[in-house]
């Protein structure tokens, strides 16, 4: 319960982050303290960067991130990469000033684990650019490039109540953009990010020009309109600055004098939100984002305390206006559900009473059956929250927790650092706007198997039920009738290849990431060995659970990727994917498969993959790597508890 | 903003001390009053933009786009610091 006489703290705006905790005290005090061990001291920079700082401060966190990692021998980034840092290589093309971006970038993508590493190419066309830097991005690509494009850049114009001049603006400067990218996407092979146009302050605020051809408002809304759906088909990921500037308002978004002084693209202030937004699309696209929501009970999804008050005393739905404000956050969590955020409960409550209200309360919006787990007892919650994360078989970095008492979400946040635990205001009717703002389940792309996710996890349950009451695992695994379906990459399921490609980070072996453009490429070329797989059973659908990729050296075949959702672990899928593999080769007259593991901070699950199908260690490398070999002569079928349906690759009929 | 006491020309001296270690990545670096961007090299026209906007967060004021524009010393910094807390 938050205290009656605990006054208000004044609302913060949305470029103070105001989901994240406040900083306690000054960054210099905070950085004078700092162990002298480097990879100590980052481990400390990025505890302190979980608050929300103030563009100042932020970048004196990012250039002390940034002296740490010139000053430290070149083994730092192997070792932080131990402790789960994640190095992120960055290019920004920009037409505008960059540069002063550096520091805040670099600090808050510490936040999200990354130690970045940043090449600017600041005011100048990125065109030009592109082509002097080719070799150089060829051979040592970044990970992400993104195309700070900005109204001053595409300088859109045309005569007023023109149409089609209109169109022809709109066209060229879509068209300028679309080929950056394009020649981005050549010469590194890897995701581009692209901006809208922030609404201008300085353009004519006359009502009526939205629907006005060729009135800047009307231009830079066709432009946006456009370039997001252009974006979507072409694979590349979407920087939405224009929803940005409109949550703080165009007048604050904009660099003001700024921009004449010194050709800035948006005000000082603003760095910090847009770093944050600019880590998350890359965190999405990294697999990093959260993909679960726990939801505390009273005072969090209903008004009251349903032990105290009953199912009657709650304030919840129409009636009384803080019950439609709690009707509201149960609506926003349900959106949530339909994106494939999985929703949990964890309260401090006696279960039956907490079950009734989700059973008998007529304003009920979530139901039962949208929750995932539930664990409603007297415990402390951050075990509540460790016991789902292990009842579903997710780590404790895709969690959130929402909870409406301080004092819980201090101790849930240093018990388990790794959940975000987003700040709320007192009132509960603010709230939706805070945590909306935070943006913790960022997407780059959006899937059936997405749309589907809760109930596939609902079916999970049911089938450890089955195990459970069958007991012996390979009668269990009979009884699921599952069918397994294998086919070559194609173009209906490159979006989501390209999905579990750059998102698993458990079940993958080398994880090497590829984007859509990437699968492309490699579904065309004749010296790679694809294979999708998908699951099928009694309870339902999995949707496509593994991605491998083999690729011929003559009678060598390496697997350059082998991946596989964590939902179907113990299924016996990747015997049935290996034994495909060999059946391929044998039909190919190749003799061997290789196979490569290399560790990283999350993929300890498939240390032994290859040696549990079988496989002979060929050798270590220094890093942690290991080789491995199977001669297909010696393999010998296995009898699998599915059905296979294969599809043979394109053109291995003739050749046959 | 506290009282006369903040704002005396050696306390503004030692706040804007810390702006310009941080603002032109030099932590050794010391200015003084009569220190003159003549004669700091890390001194440029992007570095005097971030040194602009370290002082507005500092010390919680705007400068005009003609004062950016002239100052070219510790000494005006200070000058017009002290003008904008008044």
């Amino acid at each position: 319960m938050t205290e009656a006489t605990a006054r208000p703290a004044a609302k913060l705006p949305v470029q103070a982050l105001p989901w994240l905790p406040r900083p306690a005290g000054k960054m210099r005090d905070g950085i004078a303290a700092l162990p002298a061990d480097p990879l100590e001291a980052l481990g400390a920079l990025r505890a302190l960067a979980q608050a929300g700082w103030d563009e100042a401060e932020l970048r004196l966190l990012g250039r002390k991130i940034r002296n740490i990692v010139k000053s430290a021998p070149p083994s730092l980034t192997a070792d932080a990469r131990k402790q789960g840092f994640v190095p992120v290589h960055l290019l920004i093309l920009s037409a505008s000033t960059a540069n002063h971006l550096a520091d805040s970038l670099i600090g808050t993508a510490i936040r999200f684990g990354f130690l970045l590493q940043l090449t600017i190419a600041e005011y100048e066309e990125p065109e030009p650019w592109l082509a002097r830097h080719r070799d150089e991005l060829t051979n040592n690509p970044p990970d992400f490039v993104l195309i700070a494009s900005d109204n001053r850049m595409l300088r859109l114009a045309a005569s007023l109540g023109d149409e089609e001049a209109a169109v022809r603006t709109v066209d060229a400067a879509l068209a300028q953009v679309m080929r950056i990218a394009e020649v981005a996407v050549a010469a590194t092979g890897k995701p581009v990010i692209l901006q809208t146009l922030a609404g201008d302050p300085d353009a004519s605020q006359i009502n009526m020009d939205l629907g006005l051809a060729g009135s800047p408002r009307h231009l830079a809304s066709e432009f946006n309109r456009r370039l997001a759906s252009q974006a979507r088909q072409a694979g590349h990921l979407l920087l939405d600055i224009d929803s940005i500037a409109a949550s703080v308002g165009q007048g604050a978004w904009s660099a003001g004098r700024y921009w004449y002084a010194a050709k800035y693209p948006f005000a000082v202030a603003m760095a910090p939100l847009y770093a944050d937004h600019v880590m998350r699309i890359i965190a999405a696209q990294m697999g990093r984002s959260r993909r679960v929501l726990v939801l505390d009970l009273d005072n969090t999804l209903w008004g009251g305390i349903v032990g105290d008050d009953g199912i009657e005393g709650l304030a919840l739905g129409t009636g009384s206006p803080l019950g439609e404000s709690y009707s509201a956050l149960q609506r926003m969590a349900l959106a949530y559900k339909e994106r494939g955020i999985l929703l949990c409960v964890s309260s401090k409550n006696d279960e039956a009473i907490a079950l009734d209200a989700f059973r008998n309360h007529p304003e009920m919006i979530l139901k039962e059956d949208d929750i995932v787990a539930f664990r409603v007892n007297w415990d402390d919650k951050a075990a509540n929250i460790k016991a789902i994360a292990a009842m579903i078989d997710l780590g404790l970095e895709s969690f959130v927790f929402l909870d409406d008492n301080p004092a819980e979400r201090k101790r849930v946040r240093d018990a388990l650092p790794a959940v975000a635990v987003p700040e709320l205001p007192d009132d509960a009717s603010e709230w939706i706007p805070v945590f909306q703002a935070a943006g913790y389940f960022e997407q780059t792309g959006f899937s059936r198997e997405d749309r589907q996710r809760a109930g596939m996890y609902k079916a999970n349950a049911r089938r450890a039920a089955q195990l459970e009451r069958i007991g012996n695992h390979d009668d269990y695994l009979r009884s699921l009738d599952m069918t397994l379906a294998i086919a070559p990459f194609d173009q209906p399921g490159r979006k989501r290849i390209a999905q579990l490609i750059s998102k698993s980070n458990q079940f993958n072996l080398t994880t090497r990431r590829y984007s859509e453009a990437e699968v492309a490429t490699l579904q065309a070329n004749p010296d790679a060995v694809t294979v999708q797989a998908r699951l099928a059973d009694m309870f339902g659908d999995n949707g496509m659970i593994s991605a491998v990729i083999c690729l011929k050296h003559g009678k060598r075949w390496e697997v350059d990727t082998w991946i596989m959702s964590c939902r179907v672990l113990g299924r016996r899928v990747e015997e049935a994917i290996l034994q495909h593999l060999v059946q391929q080769a044998r039909a190919a007259g190749a003799g061997e498969l290789v196979g490569r593991y290399i560790p990283t901070a999350r993929n300890g699950l498939v240390k032994d993959h290859f040696e549990k199908l079988g496989f002979a260690r060929l050798g270590a490398e220094p890093n942690g790597e290991t080789v491995w070999r199977l001669d297909v002569g010696q393999y010998s079928d296995k009898e699998l508890p599915m059905k296979i349906e294969a599809t043979a690759p394109a053109g291995s009929a003739s050749a046959a | 903003m506290d009282g006369a006491s903040g704002n005396t020309q050696a306390s503004i001296l030692d706040r804007l001390q810390e702006i310009f270690r941080a603002e032109l990545d030099d932590d050794d670096l010391v200015i003084g009053m009569d220190t003159r961007q003549a004669d700091l090299k890390a001194w440029d026209s992007l570095a005097h933009i971030r040194l602009v906007s370290g002082v507005e967060s500092e010390f919680d004021f705007q400068f005009n786009l003609s004062e950016i524009e002239q100052i070219s010393s510790v000494r005006q910094f200070v000058d017009a610091i002290r003008e904008h807390l008044q």
